[in-house]
């Protein structure tokens, strides 16, 4: 422990590529939450299933919200947030929470209740999917603002995060609405859900493999990024689980396993396990650049 | 008004990491936690080799991501160019943690605060004293010393470098010394393509 520590600070007065240590497992377990729980809010909604709106709402606000309180050093001072909306993803991005929250639970109250008027009611619904939608890609905005970290530093993050949301979405659609009169009575949903997870996979295997091609003939960064991942300590992690099992595993097993709970229970576990995987690993491995890029060309 | 700017003459610094000390003092930082550094590393070949040294700091960008991506406006720009940070207001998100190019922003942990210089749980007197100026959980990088500097003083690393290769000066007046040798040695901002306009520039 204390060999590691020191060696820690060996690097931080290095002129090189150094690794950020403020995000880690909490963050991206939020991200992970309000990604899956939002993209099943949309799919959901999508085909009025209430309980798979009811589990998204709760996944963003107890998954999401738990893990950015958890990792705030100042987290009843979490409210202050939303003081920056003008600039700040995070501000944009806890309005769109609060937004989803409170409409999406009325949409779903209303849906077994019918309280609301019908214009009400559509107004209601579609700003919650606003904000659902808001939240599957603020994230994406969030990292990729500032050019500190090239890896991050992409606009192919927020497409990224639309995309594993949307497939989260889709797979948690199928494991919830299975055995339910949305799979059972509309077989032509269950279909159509299928071609959509396996074409976001296709989909999602090309934005990852993008997002490292980008960022490792982006910067000297970028470059050891991509290094600690696809060769370096986090390799083990990436290439098995966040590739392979995350979408060619599932990819298989959506398109080839008998269609059964057991199944989709495994295709989702499989690429929820990728995601998860693919979340932590993106902060890990961001590394900023060298202080001084032109260090080298002084006093040769 | 002035806008305050610094310039790092690589030929003089010689990494006596006396600026690094004095800012520790001058701010009475908790361990583990560094307003400046200077980083080195050896370059050339044998046996034309040598070490350089590179003293970094915040660099009081003009366009500071850190301030933009800040969710609460903790961080904030002052009217002669200092960012700071207001601990009543950070929420320790580690946003602009993230967001700098320089990696030059620290969150404080509570247990930076309570281990002690010694790191046995107890506080020395000047720990005490100096440790009520943090909030453990939010984030803290150098102030230019801005104390110092509303008092007509030079930044506590500035005052004690013993070769001066810190100099501190108003960038818009033009006869100040820091225009005069970032003119003359066509001083270099740090990570120039991040767009940030950093306020220090290197010269060697």
């Amino acid at each position: 422990m204390h060999s590691r520590h020191f060696m820690n600070e060996e690097e931080d007065f290095k002129v090189g590529p150094r690794s950020q240590k403020a995000w880690g497992v909490h963050i991206a377990t939020a991200f992970f939450f309000g990604e899956a729980g939002a993209g099943l809010y949309f799919v959901s909604q999508f085909f009025d299933f209430t309980i798979g709106m009811s589990i998204a709402l709760l996944m963003v606000l107890i998954g999401k919200g738990g893990g950015h309180l958890v990792h705030l050093g100042q987290p009843m001072r979490g409210w202050r947030a939303l003081a920056k909306v003008g600039t700040s993803w995070i501000s944009r991005g806890l309005l769109a929470i609060a937004v989803f929250v409170f409409t999406g639970a009325l949409h779903v109250l209303n849906l077994n209740t019918a309280f609301m008027p019908q214009a009400l009611s559509a107004l209601v619904s579609l700003v919650a999917v606003a904000a659902c939608l808001v939240i599957m890609v603020y994230q994406g905005f969030a990292m990729s603002h500032s050019s500190a970290i090239t890896l991050w530093s992409t606009g192919l993050m927020p497409v990224a995060s639309l995309t594993y949301g949307l497939l989260n979405g889709v797979l948690l659609t199928l494991v919830l609405g299975f055995n339910t009169p949305l799979l059972n009575d509309h077989p032509e949903i269950f279909q159509l859900l299928q071609a959509a997870a396996i074409a976001l996979m296709l989909y999602g295997l090309v934005m990852v493999l993008s997002l490292l091609h980008g960022a490792k003939y982006g910067s000297e960064g970028g470059q050891k990024s991509v290094e600690l991942l696809v060769r370096g300590a986090f390799a083990g992690w990436f290439v098995p689980v966040v590739i392979l099992l995350g979408f060619v595993v599932s990819a298989l097993f959506m398109s080839f396993a008998p269609r059964n709970l057991f199944s989709m229970i495994a295709v989702a576990g499989t690429e929820l396990t990728g995601y998860y995987a693919f979340r932590v690993l993106m902060f890990k491995v961001g590394t900023y650049d060298p202080v001084m890029s032109f260090a080298h060309h002084f006093r040769r | 008004m002035a806008k305050w700017g610094m310039v790092f003459d690589l030929r003089r610094c010689i990494g006596c990491n006396a600026c690094a000390v004095a800012c520790k003092q001058e701010n009475t930082l908790p361990n583990g936690m560094f307003f400046t550094k200077t980083l080195s590393e050896e370059v050339g070949v044998f046996p034309n080799v040598t070490r350089i040294y590179i003293p970094t700091i915040c660099n009081h960008c003009e366009d500071a991501p850190c301030e933009r991506v800040c969710p609460t406006g903790a961080t904030y720009t002052r009217a002669d160019g200092i960012v700071l940070v207001d601990h009543d207001l950070c929420i320790g998100c580690g946003t602009c943690v993230v967001a700098c190019p320089y990696d030059q922003r620290t969150r404080i942990e509570s247990e930076m605060l309570e281990q002690g210089l010694f790191n046995n749980g107890e506080l020395t007197p000047f720990e005490k004293q100096g440790n009520v100026r943090f909030t453990a959980g939010t984030v803290q990088k150098c102030t230019f010393c801005h104390e110092r500097v509303d008092a007509g003083l030079d930044p506590a690393c500035v005052a004690t470098c013993p070769t001066e290769a810190r100099i501190f000066g108003d960038l818009d007046d033009a006869n100040s010394k820091v225009r005069r040798l970032i003119q003359e040695h066509r001083g270099r901002q740090p990570l120039p393509e991040k767009n940030t306009n950093p306020r220090v520039f290197y010269i060697d």
